[in-house]
C-alpha cells in the first residue's frame, strides 16, 4: 500500500517537475510555429490557429544559425576536454594529498570567481589581443577553460571526496602506482561526478554571452547566444526565428545529456568496486 | 566489469575522434580564410572596418548596403560586424578602452557627447566641404553631430526620425472620438479609451527601458526644454516639474497605462498596440512597416499632440556613421561612410524595413516619402524637432537614470520635481 | 590494519618525488594566466578615477569605497543582492534535492526524464528571459491567463512592474534555471552511494526517509555543502537576467550590486566606483568561502 502511494507520489512529482521545466519550452516551440500575426494576440490561445513552420525554415536558409550551433559544439567540447585534463588531476590531489596551504590554494582558486564577468572584460582584453586570439574559437575555448576549472576542481575534489580512502590505500597495496590508481581505480567510481561535471561545463559554455560577444562576435566564429541575441532589434523582435532558434539549439543539449546519462546511471555499484 | 570498461573505451574513442574531427575543420576554416586573405592581398584595396546594429533583424539592409558599396568600389573593401543594439555602447566601450575600436561604426547623436569629449571621433568639417551632397543634408542635421556651437561636425547624418503619434482607428470611431491635437484632448481621449475591465488603455506609456525618447518627446510638446540658450540644464524648471507632472499623472491619477507600463518596454508596447490593448502609441516611422502589416486600415498617424500647437515641439534624434580617431585610414573611411548617405544607399535604406526618414533633401521630396500620410506627417515635423543635447551626461541618462527616476515617480515614491532634480544632475556630470 | 597503513605510507614517500604542487600547477597556471591578471587589475582600478573613455587615470586612494557606502543605491543593492543569492540558492538546492531523489528512483522512463528535467539549465539568459517575460507577462501571459481562468483572477498582476513581486519573479526565473545543476551534481553523490548499505538499513527497518536522511544524505553532504557555495558565488554576480527584464527595476526594486555596477561602469563610465562595488562583494564572497572552509574541516567532512 505505501509502496503505490510512494509510486503516485513519485509520478506527481515528475509530472509537475516536468511541466515547470518544460512549459516555458512548449511556449517556446508553440510560439515558434505561430504565424507573425498570432504571437501576441487576445483573445489568449495556446495553440496557433495556423501551424507554420516558415520560421524554421527562415532559419535554417536566410541565417548562418547551423553555422553557429557547429562553433559552439566546438567550444563546448573542447573547453570539456582542455577542463577534465588539468581538474581531475587538482581535485584528486586536493582531495588526497595533504600539504601547507591547502585551503587558501582552494579559497584563492574559487575567488577568481567573485567578480561579475563584465568587469573583467577590460583585463582579458590585452591578452586576446596579445596572443591574437580575438574572433578565434581558441580564445574562447581558453577564456571558458580558466572560467570553469575552479568550479569544476571543486566539484571533483568533493567527488574524490565521497570515495573511501580505503579503496585507492588498498589499490596502492597491490602495486599500484598513483597514475595507475587514478586511471584504473578511482576514475570508473568517479565517472558519474566526471559527466556531472562535464554537463556543467558543456552548458557554461552554451550559455556564455559576454565573452562571446565581446572576443567572438564575427559571423565565422559566432556561437550560438550571440547568434540569438542578433535576432533582437532595435525595433522589432524577429519571434518566430527567435523562438525557432531556442528550440533547434536544445536539441544538442539534449542529445548530449540522453547518451551521458547513462554514465549518471552507471557510476559506482558495490561489485564493480569488489572486482 | 569488462562490459563497462568496454563502455568507457568506445566513448573515449568516440570523444578523440570527436575531438580530432572538429579540429581538423576549424584547422581547414582558419587556411580557407588565410587563403582567402592572400587572395585579396593581390589588388590591395583599403580594408574598412565598421559596426552596426539593426533596427529590424528580419533583413540585414545593412550587409546588403556592404556587399553592394564593395562590388562598385574596388580601392576600399568594407568589412561590417552586426552588434546586438542593447549591447552596442558596452561593446564600443570595451573596445575604446582597450584600443580595439573599427575604423567607422553606425552611432546614435546621444553618444557624440560622450565620445567626442574624450577625443575618440575624428572630425569630418574637411571632408565633408569637398563632398557632393554636402548641401543636401540641412544645416540642423549636421549639427547633430556636434557637441557645441563652435565644435567640428563628428558624424554624418544618415537616418533621423521624429517623434508622432499612432492611434487605432478602429478603437476611435467605436468611442466617438477624433484624434487628439492638444494635451487635454489627449487626456481626455485616452481616459475615455481606458476600461480597465476589458485590458483597454487609452496611452502605451513606456516605463521601461528605451522611454526616455517619449518621455522627452512630450516633455518638448508640453514646452519643457532640456538645455536653454544659454547652454545651461534647465530640465529641473518649473515648468518642466509642471509638464512632468502631467505625464505622471496619465499613469498614477488617470490610470490610462497598462498597470504594466512602469517596466514595459518597446516589445510590450507593440503587442498592446498591435492588439488593441492600447489605442494611443508614440513612436516613430522606425516602426511604421510594421504596424501597417499588423493593423492595415486600422493604423492612423497624427503629428504629436501639442500643449501650445501654436508654438509645436517634439523629439528628434539622429542616426549616423563616424571614423574614430584611432583609424589609419580616414579617407577610405570617408568614402564608406559618404557613400551610406548618398542618396544611391539612402534609397535602398529607407524604403527596406529598416527605414526611418531621409535625410537628404532631395530623397525626402521624392513622392515615395510624400505621399504616404506617416512619411509626410514625421518629415512636416522635422522643421520643429529638437534632439537630445550633446552633453555627455547624456549617456548616464539614457543607460539608466532617467528609468529608475521615472519607475519611481510613476510608483509615488519621488516627486515629479525630484524625478527631474535626479535627471538634472546626471546630465551635468561632466564623465 | 596496522600492517597494510604501513605499506601504504612507505608506498607514498616513495612517491613523492611526483608531489601534490604537479598535480595542480597546470589549471593554476591557466587559471591564473587568464583571469588572475584581469581580477588585480580591477581591484587596482577600484583606487582609481578611471573613465574608460578617456585613457586618464588618477589616482583617489579609497574615495570610490568611501562614495559607495555613502549611496543609499548601493545599500538597497547589498541589500537585493543578499535576497536574491541566498533565496535563489536555498530554493534551488531545495527542489535540486526533491529532484536528485526523484531521478534516483526506477520508474519507466526515467533516462528521458532525466534528459528532459535538464533543458532549462541549458537555456541561454536572454532566451529564459524573454520567455519568462512573456509568460509572466501582465496582458498576454499564460500564468495570469491560468490564474483567471481557476478564478484567481485577484492575483492575476504585473508581476515585473511592482516593486514587491518584481525581485522574486527575476528569482522564479533562475529558479527555473538552476534547479537542474544541483539535481545533476546531487544525483551524481547519490550514485556513488552503495546499495549494500542501503539494502542493510531497509533490513533493519528503516523508512524511506530515516534511509534517506541517516544513510544517504551524510555521504552526499560534502557535495551539497561544496554545489551550495559554488552556486551562491555564481549567482551573486550573477545579472544576466536582471539586466535583460527589469534593468534593475522598478525603480531600484531588483537593482542588486553586479547590475548596480554595471550601470555605473557603462552608463555614468565610472569605472574606479564599479570594480569598488565588485570588490566589496568579492570580500564578502571571500569571508564566506574561509568560513566554510572552516567551518567543514572542523567537522571532518574535508579531511575525512
Amino acid at each position: 500500500m505505501t509502496k503505490l502511494v510512494g509510486r503516485i507520489l513519485t509520478w506527481v512529482l515528475i509530472v509537475g517537475w516536468l511541466s515547470f521545466a518544460l512549459g516555458p519550452y512548449v511556449w517556446m516551440f508553440l510560439t515558434s510555429v505561430k504565424p507573425k500575426s498570432e504571437i501576441y494576440s487576445l483573445p489568449f490561445h495556446y495553440f496557433p490557429k495556423h501551424w507554420t513552420f516558415a520560421s524554421y525554415h527562415a532559419l535554417f536558409t536566410s541565417t548562418p544559425f547551423i553555422q553557429y550551433v557547429f562553433h559552439s559544439l566546438i567550444v563546448a567540447a573542447f573547453t570539456a576536454l582542455c577542463t577534465l585534463l588539468l581538474a581531475i588531476p587538482a581535485g584528486f590531489s586536493f582531495s588526497r594529498h595533504r600539504f601547507r596551504g591547502k585551503g587558501i590554494a582552494l579559497a584563492m582558486l574559487i575567488s577568481s570567481q567573485f567578480f561579475p564577468s563584465i568587469l573583467l572584460i577590460l583585463g582579458i582584453f590585452p591578452l586576446m589581443k596579445e596572443f591574437g586570439l580575438i574572433n578565434h574559437l581558441t580564445g574562447l575555448i581558453v577564456i571558458y577553460t580558466a572560467f570553469v576549472t575552479p568550479f569544476t576542481i571543486w566539484l571533483i575534489k568533493g567527488f574524490f571526496d565521497g570515495i573511501p580512502r580505503e579503496i585507492d590505500e588498498a589499490a596502492m597495496i597491490d602495486g599500484c602506482n598513483q597514475f595507475q590508481v587514478i586511471r584504473h581505480v578511482l576514475l570508473p567510481l568517479l565517472s558519474s561526478g566526471i559527466v556531472a561535471a562535464s554537463a556543467y561545463i558543456v552548458i557554461f559554455s552554451w550559455n556564455e554571452f559576454l565573452f562571446a560577444l565581446t572576443f567572438a562576435s564575427n559571423s565565422n566564429v559566432m556561437t550560438i547566444p550571440v547568434g540569438l541575441d542578433n535576432f533582437i532589434g532595435n525595433f522589432n523582435i524577429n519571434w518566430g526565428i527567435l523562438t525557432a532558434g531556442g528550440v533547434v539549439s536544445a536539441i544538442p543539449i539534449l542529445i548530449f545529456f540522453l547518451v551521458v546519462q547513462r554514465r549518471l546511471i552507471s557510476g559506482l555499484t558495490t561489485g564493480a568496486v569488489k572486482s | 566489469m569488462k562490459a563497462f570498461n568496454l563502455g568507457k573505451k568506445s566513448i573515449f574513442l568516440a570523444t578523440i575522434a570527436f575531438s580530432s574531427f572538429t579540429l581538423l575543420g576549424s584547422i581547414g576554416l582558419t587556411q580557407n580564410s588565410a587563403f582567402a586573405q592572400t587572395k585579396k592581398e593581390v589588388s590591395k584595396p583599403v580594408t574598412v572596418t565598421y559596426w552596426y546594429w539593426l533596427d529590424d533583424p528580419s533583413q540585414n539592409t545593412t550587409q546588403e548596403l556592404i556587399n553592394k558599396f564593395n562590388a562598385t568600389h574596388p580601392g576600399v573593401h568594407v568589412v561590417g560586424r552586426l552588434i546586438p543594439s542593447s549591447n552596442f555602447q558596452q561593446t564600443l566601450i570595451n573596445a575604446a578602452a582597450s584600443g580595439s575600436l573599427p575604423d567607422t561604426s553606425r552611432f546614435h547623436d546621444w553618444w557624440v557627447g560622450q565620445f567626442a569629449t574624450n577625443k575618440l571621433l575624428a572630425p569630418l568639417d574637411s571632408y565633408r566641404q569637398h563632398w557632393a551632397f554636402n548641401k543636401d543634408i540641412a544645416q540642423r542635421y549636421w549639427n547633430t553631430g556636434k557637441t557645441g556651437t563652435n565644435s567640428p561636425i563628428y558624424m554624418i547624418p544618415n537616418e533621423y526620425i521624429t517623434f508622432y503619434l499612432y492611434y487605432n482607428k478602429a478603437m476611435f470611431s467605436q468611442a466617438h472620438l477624433t484624434p487628439p491635437k492638444t494635451f487635454q484632448q489627449f487626456q481626455t481621449d485616452a481616459i475615455k479609451l481606458t476600461n480597465p475591465a476589458k485590458h483597454r488603455y487609452g496611452f502605451a506609456m513606456r516605463g521601461g527601458s528605451g522611454g526616455q525618447d517619449q518621455w522627452f518627446a512630450f516633455m518638448l510638446a508640453g514646452g519643457a526644454e532640456m538645455v536653454n540658450n544659454q547652454g545651461n540644464v534647465v530640465i529641473n524648471s518649473t515648468k518642466a516639474v509642471s509638464i512632468n507632472q502631467w505625464y505622471i499623472n496619465l499613469f498614477e491619477k488617470y490610470k490610462v497605462a497598462p498597470p504594466s507600463a512602469v517596466t514595459d518596454s518597446y516589445a510590450q508596447l507593440l503587442a498592446d498596440f498591435e492588439n488593441g490593448t492600447v489605442a494611443m502609441f508614440a513612436h516613430h516611422i522606425g516602426s511604421y512597416s510594421l504596424l501597417k502589416q499588423a493593423l492595415g486600415n486600422k493604423l492612423g498617424v497624427i503629428p504629436l499632440p501639442q500643449s501650445n500647437p501654436k508654438h509645436p515641439a517634439t523629439l528628434g534624434s539622429m542616426n549616423g556613421n563616424v571614423i574614430f580617431n584611432s583609424s589609419t585610414n580616414k579617407a577610405a573611411d570617408w568614402t564608406w561612410i559618404s557613400w551610406l548617405s548618398s542618396p544611391a544607399a539612402i534609397n535602398i535604406l529607407d524604403r527596406s524595413v529598416n527605414a526611418q526618414l531621409p535625410v537628404l533633401t532631395s530623397v525626402a521630396k521624392e513622392p515615395y516619402f510624400q505621399n504616404q500620410l506617416a512619411w509626410k506627417i514625421a518629415i512636416d515635423e522635422e522643421s520643429y524637432a529638437t534632439d537630445w543635447p550633446p552633453l555627455p551626461g547624456v549617456g548616464a541618462v539614457s543607460g539608466h537614470v532617467w528609468q529608475q527616476s521615472m519607475d519611481q515617480a510613476l510608483l509615488g515614491q519621488v516627486s515629479s520635481k525630484q524625478m527631474v532634480d535626479t535627471i538634472a544632475t546626471a546630465l551635468q556630470q561632466s564623465n | 590494519m596496522s600492517l597494510p597503513n604501513l605499506s601504504y605510507l612507505k608506498n607514498q614517500t616513495r612517491k613523492n618525488k611526483f608531489g601534490p604542487i604537479w598535480y595542480i600547477i597546470p589549471s593554476t597556471i591557466v587559471v591564473a594566466g587568464v583571469i588572475g591578471y584581469p581580477v588585480i587589475h580591477a581591484v587596482i582600478l577600484s583606487f582609481y578615477n578611471y573613465n574608460p573613455l578617456s585613457s586618464s587615470l588618477t589616482f583617489v586612494g579609497i574615495a570610490n569605497y568611501v562614495n559607495i557606502f555613502g549611496d543609499s543605491v548601493f545599500h538597497q543593492a547589498i541589500l537585493h543582492s543578499v535576497i536574491w543569492t541566498l533565496g535563489v540558492v536555498f530554493f534551488q538546492l531545495i527542489f535540486g534535492l526533491i529532484g536528485a531523489v526523484i531521478l534516483n528512483q526506477s520508474f519507466k522512463g526515467r533516462s528521458v526524464v532525466r534528459g528532459l528535467v535538464l533543458i532549462p539549465w541549458a537555456t541561454p539568459s536572454v532566451l529564459a528571459a524573454l520567455i519568462w517575460m512573456w509568460i509572466l507577462d501582465d496582458n498576454y501571459g499564460v500564468l495570469n491567463h491560468l490564474l483567471t481562468q481557476v478564478g484567481l483572477s485577484s492575483l492575476a498582476q504585473a508581476w515585473f512592474s511592482q516593486s514587491v513581486t518584481a525581485l522574486p519573479s527575476l528569482m522564479l526565473i533562475d529558479l527555473w534555471q538552476g534547479i537542474p545543476f544541483f539535481a545533476v551534481m546531487l544525483l551524481a553523490a547519490m550514485q556513488s552511494i552503495s546499495g549494500d548499505l542501503v539494502e542493510a538499513a531497509k533490513l533493519d527497518g528503516a523508512n524511506a526517509f530515516r534511509t534517506f536522511w541517516s544513510i544517504k544524505f551524510p555521504i552526499i553532504l560534502p557535495t551539497v555543502l561544496i554545489t551550495t557555495m559554488l552556486r551562491i558565488i555564481w549567482t551573486a554576480s550573477y545579472a544576466d537576467l536582471i539586466l535583460i527584464v527589469t534593468q534593475g527595476g522598478p525603480g531600484y526594486a531588483s537593482l542588486t550590486i553586479p547590475a548596480d555596477a554595471y550601470f555605473t561602469a557603462y552608463s555614468d563610465l565610472n569605472y574606479g566606483g564599479a570594480t569598488a562595488m565588485a570588490v566589496v562583494q568579492a570580500v564578502v564572497l571571500f569571508i564566506v568561502v574561509i568560513w566554510y572552509l572552516r567551518l567543514i574541516s572542523k567537522q571532518g567532512i574535508l579531511e575525512q
